[in-house]
C-alpha cells in the first residue's frame, strides 16, 4: 500500500473514534497540562466522582426551581436530569437544533431538491414516530400553597389527585407533562399532608405543545431513554448497549458490546427515530493492568512516555459507577494515598474514599493517578479536574497501537463491519425489542405514541457518472467500484513534471530496494509522459542526522524532488525530513518505507502510484472531470487537533487555482488554545485570492467553501462567526468586488445509512446516490451524497449542509459540483467520501500537526507537497 | 430523601458530620461488615440509597427492598442495576437485587430466610394498626437472624429548633427512649430475640442525658435454628408486587465463568508465546548478526528441536515450544498462571471449560497458536 494506507495508519489522533472530541473553531477544550505536586492543595479541588453526585445531591433536590439552568428550551431541571445531565454529559445541542439557515437562503425556501439522475428505491435507518390524531403534549405549572420544598412530597401531594391527572405523567417537581388536557386552564385542588395540614395545589396550563415543538422533541428523547432503560440496555456515553451477548476477542482482552445509537428529531416530513448499530469496544482490563503489561514491553526510561502515548485521549469507564472520562493527563507525582478535600471540608485519601464509598480496595498504592478535565458544569461554575485511580478504571476503545495492528483490526472488523442486510436486521432488533416489551409498549400507549415497525423507504437519485479526462483521453469507469486506476494506467497525464534532477537517499541495507525502485520508475514513467533522468543516488547511515546532513549538502536549486527510502516506519526520522523540506528548504519530498517495496509481485503497482504522487508533489496534474461552472474558486477547510500534547489545533486551507480544479493553493493556520480560528482563515482567503488573481488575471466571481471538521453542536458558531468573517474578508479585497459565496459544512460522521433494494435483498447504494428528501432537516438546505464505494460493510453517506449561499445555484448544480469534486483527489484514482479540497486540507493539516508543527514555506503553496 | 432533608433543616443549629442519615446508613454498613450476612432486606427502602450502598458489600448475595410507595423506588431503582464494569469482570459472588412494592403489615414468602432485616426510620411512619402487625410480620413471620430498627428519639427534639410536634409531618409518633425500649424489649421477648440499644447523632456536650438523636435497636434471634419447622404453617401467597429485579453477572454462573476462563487462557497464551518468540530471536541474535540469515537459522533450530522432541515434549514438558509456524503452549503451563488457577480451581475444570472454545493440540494438552500473524503486514 502506498501513502493512503500509511496516512491512515499513522493518521488517527488517539481517541477520535470513541470520544466526542470538540472539533472546529468554537469550543476548543482546555486540557490539563501542568503537573501539580503530589499533595493536592485545597484551592485546587480535585475530586473523585462523589456519592452525592450519583444520588443527585441534596442541594439539587432541595429546590430545582431555584437553580437557573443554562438551557434555552422550556424544560426544567428535573427533566434535564432524566436526559443528559444524569449521565455526566454536559448539555450540548448535539443536533444543532435551532440553527435555521435555510430561511435566509432565498432560492431554496420553496424547494431544496435536485432533479437529475435516475430514481432509486432506498431504505434508511429511520422509523417514523406517530402520535394519535390531534395529539398534543400539555405542560402545566404546579404551585403549592403553603410552599412545599421537598420534591417527593410535592409529587406525593399532587398524585393524591390521580383521578384528575391520570396515570401517565412526567413531573419534575414543578413542571408537569400530561398527554391530556384538564377541564380548566387553572385547576385548584387540595391535598392533606399526613399530619393533617391542608395544601392548596394550583395546576396551571402553561403550554399546549404540538408534536413538532422543540420541547416535545426533547420530551420524546427523554421518554425514549426511559424505554431503553426499561429494556435493560446499558448506557455508555450517549449510546445504549446490550451487555448480555458480548463478542469476546480474548487475544487482546477486548469485548465488543452490540448496541444502538439513537435520536428522535424533526426531519423533512415527519418526526423520526434515527437508529443505528453501534459497537462499544470495552476491555476487561483496568488501566493499571494495562500499565503493567506495558511496563514489561518497554524500557524503563520510556515507560512514562509510552503510557502517555497510549493512554492520553482514551476514554475510560469507572468500575464503581457508570461514568466515562477522557484521560487528559497522568500525574506520576500523585498516588492513591494522596488526599483531597471533600465537599464537607474534611480531608480524605483516595484509598479511604473508595473503600468507604464503594467498598473498592485499592491494592497498588504506588500507582499514579489519571487526570480528566471535567467538561461538566455544575450550575454556572466549571468543576475542576477529576482524579481517577487506574486500578478502578476500565479501558474502552482502541489504542493507536491496536489500530495499527492489522490482525486485530481484521478480527474486530468481522464483528463491527456489517453488510447492509445484517445491519438492517440489527437495527430492526431495536424496534423488535420495543414492540415485544410489554411495559415499554404500555408506556408508549399511555402517551399516545408509537413507532413505525418498518424502516423508512423512499426514493433517491443516482446522478450520472463522471467522465475522467486525461490529456485528451476520456475514460469511463465502472460506477460500481468508483475506481479508474486500471482504466487510466497507461494514459499520459494532463501535466507531467520532469524528474531531471532528483535525489534518491537510502541506507546501505536498502541498496537493492533503491535499485528496484529506480528500474520500476523507468518502466512506468514513460507512458505517463514523465521525463526522467537517473537519480543522484546517495547512501546514508540509518540515523536522522545523517539524512539531514545529506539533504543539506546535496540539494541544489535545481533539485526537483527528494526521495527517501526509510528502513522503518519510525516517525521521528520521517518528521525530521519533512520538517526540513517543508520549512527551511522547501523542496517536494517522497518518503517510502523500504518494506513497502519489498514484495516483487506488488512492486510495479506501488511504484506506479508513487510516480503519480511524486508528480503531484512537483506541481503536476493527473486527471480532471468536466466543471461547467466558470470563474469559481473552491475552498476546502479541515482541522487537526493534537489530542496528545494538547498544544495546538491546525486548520488546513486549500483553494483551487484554475478552472479545471487541478491545481490547488494551500496554507494552514496554527492556533494555540483558546484562539479563534477565523482570523487565520481570513488571511488564508486573502492570499488565496491574490494567488488566484496571479494565475487567472481576474478574481473569481464565485467562491464555494467546503468546511469539514465541524463538531456536533458547533454549527451555530460557524454561522454566526466564521461566515461573517469570510464576508468581511471579501469586502477588504476591493470596493467593487462582490463575489457570490457559498459555505457548505461537510460531515462524514453521521448515523444515517442508506440501503438500496435490489431483488429481494439489500445492497449499498451505488456511488453518486443523492438524497435530499425525507431524512434531511426542514430548517436546513442540506443533502446526502454517497460518493465512494466500499468493499465490505455499509457505505456511509456524507452530509452536506449549505449554511450560506448567495450563489443562486440550483440545488442540483451544487450537488453535482460536490460529487464532481469527490473525483479530484489525486492520491486515489477513484471517488472519495468528501470533495477533494476537504481531503487535501485534511492531509495538509495532518502533516503539519503530526510532523512539521509550523506553517510550511509558502514557496510550496501551489503544489500538493503534503500528499 | 425528604425525610433526610427535613432533618437536615431542623438540625441546622446542631450540625452532624457526616449528616445524620449517612451516619445511620454507615451504622448498617458497619454491622454488615461485622456479621457478613448473605441475605439482607431493607424495609421502607424509599429511594434505595441504603440498598445502593449495600450492593458494594461483598458478603451480600441477596438484597431486597420493600416500600409502600412504588414511584419513589422506581425513581432511582436503576442505580441498583449492574454496571458495565460488573460485566467486564464478573464478581466472584452472585448478587440478586429485588424491589418489592408492599407493606410491612403484610406477609409475603419472598421475605423469608433473611440474615438481616433493616428498618431505618420506618416504624414512626406506621399507622397504629400497621404498627400492631409489624412485630408479627417481621419477627414472627420473616424471622431473620438479625433486625435493626432505628427511630427518632423524641427527647432530642428540644435541641432541634423548629420542631414543634414531630420531625417530619408524616410521623405518626416519636418515642422517647423509655417508650422505644419497652416496645423493643416486649417484642424481643415475645419472639425470642435479644435486643441491644444504641444510636447515632451524639448530643452536644453538656446535654448528654437526652441520648442519641436517632435511637437504634439491634435484635438478634436467640435460637437461629428454630425458624425451619415453623415455616410450614406460613402462608405462601404473594402479597407484594415485584417492581425491579437485577441479577448480577457472577463467576458462579457457568456462562460468565467460561468466558472469563477462555479469555484469560487466551491472553496468558499470547503473553507466553510473545516472550517465547522474543527469547528465540534474541538467542539467535547472539550468534548471528546477519539479519537475512537470522530467520532461516531460527526456523531451522526450532524445527530441529521440535521434530526430535515433539512427542515427548507435549507429553511431559510444561514448557512451550515452537514447531514450524505453530506455538504449543501446554495447558499445565497456562494453569500455573495465578489468575487461571484462581478462576478454575482444578486443572480438570480448566480443561472442561475451554473445550470447544480454544484450539488445542491433537492430544488436548496444549493450546496452539500461529506464529504466521506476527511476520505479516504490521
Amino acid at each position: 500500500m502506498t501513502g493512503r494506507a500509511r496516512a491512515r495508519a499513522r493518521g488517527r489522533p488517539p481517541g477520535q473514534e470513541t470520544a466526542v472530541p470538540p472539533v472546529g473553531a468554537a469550543s476548543v477544550q482546555q486540557t490539563f497540562s501542568s503537573h501539580p505536586s503530589g499533595h493536592r492543595q485545597p484551592q485546587q479541588p480535585c475530586l473523585p466522582p462523589s456519592l452525592s453526585e450519583e444520588f443527585g445531591g441534596r442541594g439539587r433536590q432541595r429546590g430545582p426551581q431555584n437553580v437557573p439552568k443554562p438551557l434555552g428550551l422550556q424544560i426544567s431541571a428535573g427533566f434535564q436530569e432524566l436526559s443528559l445531565a444524569d449521565r455526566g454529559g454536559r448539555r450540548r445541542d448535539f443536533h444543532d437544533l435551532g440553527v435555521n439557515t435555510r430561511q435566509a437562503i432565498e432560492h431554496v425556501r420553496e424547494s431544496k431538491t435536485g432533479s437529475s439522475g435516475i430514481m432509486i428505491k432506498l431504505i434508511a435507518n429511520y422509523f417514523r414516530l406517530t402520535s394519535r390524531p390531534q395529539w398534543a403534549l400539555y405542560q402545566y405549572h404546579i404551585g403549592y400553597n403553603p410552599e412545599m420544598e421537598a420534591r417527593r412530597l410535592r409529587s406525593a401531594l399532587l398524585f393524591q389527585h390521580e383521578e384528575l391527572i391520570g396515570k401517565t405523567h412526567a413531573f419534575d417537581g414543578s413542571i408537569l407533562f400530561l398527554p391530556k388536557k384538564l377541564g380548566n386552564k387553572v385547576t385548584e385542588v387540595f391535598s392533606k399532608t399526613r399530619n393533617g395540614e391542608d395544601v392548596k395545589i394550583t395546576i396551571t396550563l402553561t403550554n399546549e405543545l404540538p408534536p413538532t415543538s422543540p420541547t416535545c422533541l426533547q420530551f420524546y428523547n427523554i421518554i425514549f431513554r426511559r424505554l431503553l432503560k426499561m429494556m435493560n440496555l446499558q448506557q455508555i456515553g450517549r449510546n445504549y448497549y446490550n451487555p448480555n451477548d458480548p463478542v469476546s476477542i480474548p487475544n487482546h482482552r477486548l469485548l465488543v458490546w452490540p448496541g444502538f445509537t439513537s435520536s428522535i428529531l424533526q426531519y423533512e416530513e415527519s418526526i423520526m427515530l434515527c437508529a443505528d448499530v453501534s459497537h462499544k469496544i470495552l476491555r476487561s482490563e483496568t488501566v493499571l493492568d494495562f500499565m503493567y503489561s506495558l511496563y514489561y514491553q518497554v524500557e524503563e526510561q520510556r515507560f512514562r512516555d509510552a503510557c502517555a502515548k497510549e493512554l492520553i485521549g482514551l476514554i475510560i469507564l469507572t468500575k464503581y459507577n457508570n461514568r466515562t472520562y477522557r484521560v487528559d493527563d497522568i500525574d506520576w507525582d500523585a498516588n492513591p494515598q494522596c488526599t483531597f478535600r471533600r465537599a464537607d471540608g474534611s480531608e480524605i485519601s483516595y484509598v479511604d474514599y473508595y473503600r468507604r464509598q464503594y467498598n473498592q480496595e485499592i491494592t497498588d498504592l504506588n500507582q499514579p493517578v489519571l487526570i480528566s478535565q471535567s467538561r461538566r458544569r455544575r450550575g454556572s461554575m466549571m468543576s475542576g479536574p477529576v482524579v481517577l485511580i487506574p486500578e478502578l478504571c476500565y479501558l474502552t476503545g482502541l489504542t493507536e497501537k491496536m489500530r495499527n495492528d492489522f490482525n486485530m483490526m481484521k478480527d474486530l472488523v468481522v464483528h463491527t463491519r456489517l453488510p447492509p442486510e445484517r445491519r438492517q436486521h440489527e437495527i430492526g432488533r431495536l424496534i423488535d425489542y420495543i414492540q415485544k416489551d410489554d411495559s415499554v409498549q404500555k408506556e408508549l400507549r399511555d402517551w399516545g405514541l408509537s413507532f413505525d415497525s418498518n424502516l423508512l423507504s423512499f426514493t433517491g437519485r443516482v446522478v450520472q457518472a463522471e467522465k475522467i479526462l486525461q490529456a485528451g483521453n476520456v475514460f469511463d469507469y465502472n460506477p460500481q467500484f468508483a475506481d479508474w486506476s486500471r482504466e487510466t494506467r497507461v494514459a499520459p497525464l494532463i501535466s507531467a513534471k520532469p524528474l531531471d534532477n532528483w535525489l534518491l537517499i537510502y541506507t546501505r541495507r536498502n541498496y537493492d530496494i533503491a535499485n528496484t525502485l529506480l528500474q520500476n520508475l523507468f518502466k512506468v514513467t514513460p507512458s505517463m509522459g514523465i521525463r526522467m533522468n537517473k537519480a543522484t543516488m546517495i547512501e546514508v547511515d540509518d540515523r536522522t542526522e545523517a539524512y539531514l546532513r545529506v539533504l543539506q549538502q546535496s540539494i541544489t536549486p535545481d533539485t526537483n524532488i527528494v526521495f527517501c527510502i526509510l528502513s522503518s516506519s519510525r516517525k521521528d526520522k520521517y518528521d525530521a525530513i519533512k520538517k526540513y523540506l517543508c520549512t527551511d528548504c522547501p523542496i517536494p519530498s517522497q518518503c517510502v518505507v523500504a518494506r513497502t517495496l519489498s514484495k516483487p509481485q506488488t512492486t510495479l503497482a506501488i511504484v506506479t502510484k508513487i510516480a503519480l504522487q511524486m508528480n503531484c508533489k512537483m506541481g503536476g496534474e493527473l486527471w480532471s472531470v468536466e466543471i461547467p461552472l466558470k470563474q469559481v474558486m473552491v475552498v476546502g477547510i479541515d482541522c487537526y487537533h493534537d489530542s496528545l500534547a494538547g498544544k495546538q489545533s491546525i486548520a488546513g486551507f486549500v483553494a483551487s487555482l484554475n478552472q479545471t480544479m487541478t491545481r490547488w493553493f494551500s496554507r494552514c493556520v496554527l492556533q494555540s488554545r483558546g484562539q479563534e480560528l477565523v482570523d487565520g482563515l481570513k488571511a488564508c482567503l486573502q492570499t488565496a485570492l491574490r494567488d488566484w488573481f496571479k494565475w487567472n488575471k481576474y478574481l473569481p466571481s464565485r467562491i464555494i467553501v467546503y468546511r469539514d471538521g465541524v463538531g456536533d453542536g458547533q454549527l451555530n458558531t460557524l454561522v454566526n462567526y466564521e461566515v461573517p468573517q469570510f464576508l468581511d474578508c471579501l469586502k477588504t479585497v476591493g470596493k467593487d468586488y462582490n463575489p457570490r459565496l457559498t459555505v457548505i459544512v461537510v460531515k462524514k460522521r453521521v448515523n444515517t445509512r442508506f440501503f438500496a433494494q435490489s431483488g429481494g435483498g439489500l445492497k449499498n447504494p451505488p456511488p453518486g446516490t443523492v438524497v435530499d428528501v425525507e431524512v434531511t432537516r426542514p430548517e436546513w438546505y442540506d443533502f446526502f451524497i454517497v460518493s465512494q464505494a466500499v468493499r465490505n460493510g455499509c457505505v456511509a453517506p456524507t452530509h452536506y449542509n449549505v449554511i450560506y449561499d448567495t450563489s443562486k445555484l440550483k440545488p442540483d448544480h451544487v450537488q453535482r459540483l460536490t460529487y464532481k469534486l469527490c473525483h479530484m483527489y489525486y492520491n486515489w484514482s477513484g471517488v472519495i467520501r468528501v470533495p477533494a479540497p476537504c481531503q487535501y486540507a485534511h492531509k495538509l493539516a495532518f502533516l503539519v500537526g503530526q510532523s512539521i508543527h509550523r506553517e510550511p514555506n509558502l514557496l510550496l503553496s501551489d503544489r500538493l507537497y503534503y500528499l | 430523601m425528604d425525610k433526610n432533608f427535613q432533618e437536615e433543616q431542623f438540625t441546622g443549629m446542631i450540625k452532624f458530620t457526616p449528616p445524620l442519615y449517612k451516619q445511620r446508613y454507615q451504622f448498617v454498613k458497619d454491622l454488615v461488615g461485622k456479621y457478613k450476612p448473605k441475605k439482607v432486606a431493607d424495609l421502607g427502602c424509599a429511594d434505595c440509597t441504603l440498598l445502593w450502598m449495600l450492593k458494594f458489600c461483598n458478603c451480600i448475595e441477596v438484597l431486597a427492598g420493600l416500600d409502600t410507595c412504588a414511584s419513589v423506588m422506581k425513581e432511582k431503582m436503576h442505580t441498583l442495576s449492574p454496571l458495565p464494569g460488573d460485566y467486564l469482570q464478573p464478581a466472584e459472588r452472585s448478587l440478586t437485587v429485588t424491589l418489592h412494592h408492599g407493606s410491612v403489615a403484610h406477609k409475603d414468602p419472598c421475605m423469608l430466610g433473611f440474615d438481616l432485616v433493616t428498618c431505618i426510620e420506618l416504624i414512626e411512619h406506621l399507622e397504629e394498626s400497621e404498627l400492631e402487625k409489624f412485630p408479627e410480620v417481621v419477627f414472627g413471620f420473616m424471622a431473620p437472624t438479625m433486625v435493626v430498627i432505628s427511630t427518632p428519639n423524641s427527647e432530642f427534639n428540644p435541641l432541634l429548633p423548629g420542631v414543634t410536634v414531630f420531625r417530619h409531618p408524616d410521623h405518626k409518633f416519636e418515642w422517647d427512649r423509655a417508650q422505644f425500649q419497652s416496645w423493643a424489649l416486649d417484642t424481643a421477648k415475645r419472639y425470642d430475640y435479644t435486643v441491644e440499644f444504641t444510636g447515632v447523632g451524639s448530643p452536644p456536650t453538656g446535654m448528654e442525658d437526652v441520648g442519641f438523636c436517632t435511637q437504634i435497636g439491634v435484635f438478634v434471634k436467640k435460637y437461629p435454628q428454630t425458624s425451619k419447622p415453623a415455616q410450614s404453617e406460613k402462608p405462601t401467597e404473594a402479597a407484594y408486587e415485584t417492581v425491579f429485579k437485577a441479577v448480577y453477572p457472577s463467576l458462579k454462573d457457568e456462562k460468565y465463568l467460561q468466558n472469563a476462563v477462555v479469555s484469560e487462557v487466551m491472553f496468558t497464551a499470547q503473553v507466553i508465546k510473545q516472550s517465547l518468540l522474543d527469547h528465540l530471536v534474541s538467542e539467535q541474535e547472539k550468534y548471528n548478526d546477519n539479519p537475512t540469515e537470522r530467520k532461516f537459522q531460527l526456523q531451522r533450530s526450532v524445527n530441529c528441536f521440535s521434530e526430535d522432541l515433539e512427542t515427548q515434549a507435549v507429553e511431559k514438558s510444561t514448557e512451550p515450544f515452537v514447531n514450524g509456524n505453530v506455538v504449543y503452549i501446554p495447558l499445565k503451563k497456562i494453569f500455573s498462571s495465578p489468575k487461571v488457577t484462581r478462576l478454575c480451581g482444578t486443572f480438570e475444570k480448566l480443561c472442561k471449560l475451554i473445550t470447544g472454545k480454544v484450539t488445542l493440540s491433537t492430544d488436548g494438552s496444549a493450546v496452539i497458536l500461529n506464529t504466521e500473524h506476527e511476520n505479516e503486514e504490521n
